[in-house]
């Protein structure tokens, strides 16, 4: 399997800022929630900027591949939908689960790292990947939790998982912030780790620490200490793109800009 | 990939999304602390979606719609396939079968709509 095009400095597109991505300027490419959108009714917004070329990514947050429970094909089958109606060049989800016991945790859970684990994760990413029509990349979370009985770190683990199912690496440097913060993750020894030329692009977003947690709330600025990680990513490869991801208390059309700008100094060495 | 793999993986998951949404025994070996962060997370955005949906629940409810909902939530954890909405629509009606929401009154045939 080949490496991924340049992709270039993007940001999550969100239908409360559609207008405030079709003008903010050098957006190389956007990533939309594949579950928020229908094939048949795609936003205006998001054809308006597939006419001007720019590719447009779906993002999953809803296969749970991490599951003990087997794949759902329907979610599968949509993702590769959205994928198709683009013309994305790739898909994305998490290593994570969201379901288990016939419950819903409504959020990204981390899976226990353990050889189990990634014996049934393996097996559920191959099963989604032979359903899509383009690569799958897979994005490590921020937890808050970690099992017991770990037998490898996260970086041993996606790198397992990518020797295993060929799978590409989409790596959010605010969870890896997050999980250093929180959980002791060396976040060094993680980016040396994990293969990087597997890698399909980076997230960086914002995020606040209350009570001595660091909470990955998509909703506050970007904060340095995440820039520096970018920084020491960029310092062992190139990334074919870094994307900024916004959910929530939109700020002005000004800062994103910004941190757009201030995401191109850290990757031109500038940071 | 053996079916024992899945299966223990299986429980221990289950395990602990009982633990985090509804109440259940503490899985051994995870950090209690952590457990207790993680659980008030998940029921804090649960709640932040259901507040964004039933905007007209959270007014009138104002100061108790948070415990009244974090007790909703811990016997009510959401099932996988369900849709925030419905948990939205759920709430709303729980909150107005216990009293603390009026009820909807039954739209009479002959009332003017248009108004």
């Amino acid at each position: 399997m080949g490496a991924i095009d340049r992709l270039g400095v993007g940001i999550g597109w969100r239908a409360e800022i559609d207008l405030t991505v079709e003008r903010l300027p050098d957006v190389d490419f956007v990533e939309v929630v594949a579950e928020n959108l229908h094939v048949e009714h795609l936003p205006e917004s998001i054809l308006l900027l597939r006419e001007r070329g720019v590719p447009v990514l779906p993002h999953a947050v809803s296969l749970s591949l991490g599951s003990a429970d087997p794949v759902d094909a329907h979610r599968v089958e949509h993702l590769g939908s959205v994928a198709e109606a683009l013309g994305a060049p790739l898909v994305s989800d998490h290593v994570c689960f969201v379901r288990a016991g016939g419950l819903d945790s409504g959020h990204l859970m981390p899976v226990p790292r353990t050889r189990d684990a990634l014996d049934v994760l393996v097996a559920n990413v191959r099963t989604a990947q032979a359903n899509l029509p383009v690569p799958l990349a897979l994005e490590n979370i921020a937890a808050l939790l970690e099992w017991p009985d770990g037998e490898l770190t996260e970086g041993q683990f996606l790198a397992d998982l990518v020797e295993r199912t060929d799978c590409f690496l989409l790596i959010d440097v605010a969870n890896l912030h997050a999980n250093a913060r929180n959980l002791g993750t060396d976040p060094n020894r993680f980016l040396d780790e994990i293969p990087l030329e597997r890698l399909a692009y980076v997230h960086v977003a914002g995020g606040v620490e209350n009570d001595g947690v660091y909470h990955d709330t998509h909703a506050h600025a970007v904060l340095p200490e995440v820039l520096d990680l970018l920084g020491e990513l960029r310092s062992r490869v190139d990334p074919p793109g870094v994307l900024l991801e916004r959910d929530d208390n939109y700020p002005s059309d000004t800062e994103l800009a910004g941190e757009m700008a201030a995401i191109r100094a850290v990757l031109a060495g500038r940071g | 990939m053996t079916d024992g793999a899945r299966e223990r993986l299986a429980r221990a998951q289950a395990e602990l999304l009982t633990a985090l949404l509804a109440g259940g025994p503490s899985p051994g070996g995870f950090d209690e602390r952590l457990l207790r962060v993680e659980a008030r997370s998940l029921l804090a955005k649960r709640r932040g979606i259901v507040a964004m949906l039933a905007p007209e629940a959270v007014d009138a409810l104002a100061d108790r719609f948070r415990p009244l909902f974090d007790e909703y939530a811990l016997a009510h954890p959401r099932v996988a396939g369900s849709r925030a909405r419905e948990d939205a629509a759920a709430f709303t009606a729980w909150a107005r079968d216990r009293g603390a929401l009026p009820p909807v009154k039954p739209k009479r045939w002959w009332r003017r709509t248009a108004s």
